[in-house]
């Protein structure tokens, strides 16, 4: 069955090229994972004016260079994340991120804070609107038209409202400082906020860590009793993840994003994995792709769902607010549902070229022929693969254990010190965590907005 | 002697510590995180040594700061 044949006048003018899609780039390998996968643009940040100062992976001004030089050989676009809440002090080093930005080529910067955006466009730097300015109506769109070329519109709006906001565009021809109609952007999978769009000052009332300075410490995402003060009685409730949504997962009506004027599709998660980035670029690509070629089917969107549920997910909201709240709809879990995990084996050290072979040493666990693995690496990406053979110490073997140097066939090119893990399915303990809250603030590794 | 101990690297640069302890503490110029009056670098870390009357002002500092890069000895 082929969905939403009818509105093919509305895909007669879309074209694949037409229609971004933004990835997130936490570190070098998940920006190789996202480009091999093929997304069109990336958005990634630098020291801590970004929502994930806290992030242990940041990116320095050095790296910036790197990445800008990587994303113009891939022929994608760069998008440099300076979104928090800014004070007096952040000033100068706002100036300097915006200045080598400017320099050395990025396409635009995200901003969420007017003196960034009234900064860079001093410098006739791009700007972009964040997600934490919650833009949520026409009127602050035509506002932000002044600074920026691309707004991402508020994660609570239908989609109504979004094809409101973008037939008004075009109606009042509203242009952006490059002399274009102001485009839309809009997330399309990954982490919602129990706040609007991440405005949130729950971490910050609770531990002094401001999630709106990079720092949430998702407290949010645990589970939480209710007890009657007076009597001491405890509700009995369902599912205690109270504040906890599940993630946006919108591959089964991309078409209406599509077709509601929406062409900067962006995925959420820079903290997270490169096989995450990998499985989530891949799938929205060939989506799209099967939306505008008419291919779009049922069939489809239900293998895709379940390719997406093997990486990190807190449960699907499929729809979110953007097909109408349907209140309720919790993780009813900490942590994720991904029904699939990796386990780390080792490092790459060589890979012959000319037999396709790779040579690996592990560290740790075991490898079996039939295993589903992983590697991972900064030029390497994420390459999904099966191990069909093994020799150990040239000689062949059905599986191999900590300390072994293998070599296996693989038809792509590793690097060396790339990550080797197997893909296993998941074994799940849901339900319980340590909720202690010193421990918990060190530990948190989650993300929320950009 | 007492003494602080500041991870600078990570430092988010919230202004918290400048809030507690302004006499030990500013936000720099040039990158925007928190300075540590009075230390002294060795390799990442910036270490104080500081009298009994600041201790609790940096304590407050140390437990105020988001991402717990301040450690106070006493």
């Amino acid at each position: 069955m082929t969905i939403n044949n009818n509105a093919a006048d509305k895909t007669a003018s879309r074209t694949r090229d037409k229609i971004e899609i933004m990835a997130p780039a936490g570190s070098f390998e998940s920006l190789r994972a996202a480009i091999n996968a093929g997304c069109n643009s990336v958005y990634f940040g630098i020291e801590q004016l970004n929502m994930r100062a806290r992030a242990a992976n940041n990116f320095s001004t050095e790296d910036l260079k790197e990445i800008v030089k990587i994303c113009k050989e891939a022929k994608i676009k760069t998008y440099l994340t300076l979104n928090t809440i800014m004070y007096d002090h952040d000033m100068n080093l706002m100036k300097k991120i915006c200045d080598v930005a400017k320099e050395h080529g990025v396409t635009a910067v995200i901003c969420s804070d007017v003196a960034a955006m009234s900064y860079a466009r001093s410098i006739n730097l791009e700007v972009h609107i964040s997600t934490q300015a919650n833009v949520s109506n026409f009127e602050t769109l035509k506002f932000y038209a002044s600074f920026a070329d691309v707004v991402v519109l508020a994660r609570e709006l239908t989609i109504k409202q979004v094809e409101y906001i973008s037939e008004k565009i075009k109606e009042e021809n509203i242009t952006g400082p490059s002399g274009q109609l102001v485009e839309i952007e809009l997330f399309v999978h990954g982490a919602l906020c129990v706040a609007v769009s991440g405005k949130c000052y729950m971490s910050l009332a609770t531990y002094n860590s401001s999630a709106n300075r990079g720092a949430c410490l998702q407290n949010c995402r645990r589970s939480y009793k209710v007890i009657d003060e007076e009597t001491g009685d405890e509700l009995r409730i369902d599912n205690k993840y109270i504040m906890s949504p599940k993630d946006l997962c919108t591959i089964g009506f991309i078409d209406k994003i599509i077709d509601a004027g929406v062409s900067v599709l962006k995925i959420e998660g820079r903290g997270r994995s490169p096989d995450y980035v990998d499985t989530v670029v891949s799938c929205y690509n060939q989506a799209i792709v099967a939306y505008l070629d008419g291919t779009y089917t049922k069939e489809k969107i239900d293998a895709w769902i379940k390719r997406l549920e093997t990486v990190f997910n807190r449960g699907f909201w499929h729809g979110g607010y953007y097909l109408g709240k349907e209140l309720g709809d919790w993780s009813a879990a900490y942590g994720s549902k991904a029904t699939k995990e990796k386990i780390y084996l080792g490092r790459a050290q060589n890979y012959f070229n000319k037999v396709q072979v790779a040579e690996f040493h592990l560290e740790a666990n075991t490898l079996s022929v039939g295993d589903d693995i992983l590697i991972t690496g900064p030029t390497t990406g994420a390459l999904n693969s099966k191990v069909t053979e093994i020799l150990v110490n040239d000689q062949k073997s059905d599986t191999a254990k900590k300390g072994d140097v293998v070599t296996i066939p693989l038809p792509e090119k590793v690097r060396a010190n790339d990550k080797l893990y197997k893909i296993v399915d998941a074994q799940r303990t849901d339900g319980q965590h340590n909720t202690n809250s010193e421990k918990s603030k060190t530990q948190v590794t989650e993300e929320k907005n950009e | 002697m007492a003494k602080i101990i500041h991870y600078r690297n990570k430092c988010i640069g919230c202004n918290s510590c400048v809030e507690q302890a302004p006499s030990r503490w500013s936000i720099s110029d040039e990158d925007g995180k928190s300075d540590l009056k009075g230390s002294i670098q060795k390799k990442e870390v910036y270490i104080a040594e500081i009298s009994v009357d600041e201790i609790e002002e940096n304590k407050r500092a140390a437990k105020d700061c988001p991402v717990s890069i301040i450690k106070v000895i006493d």
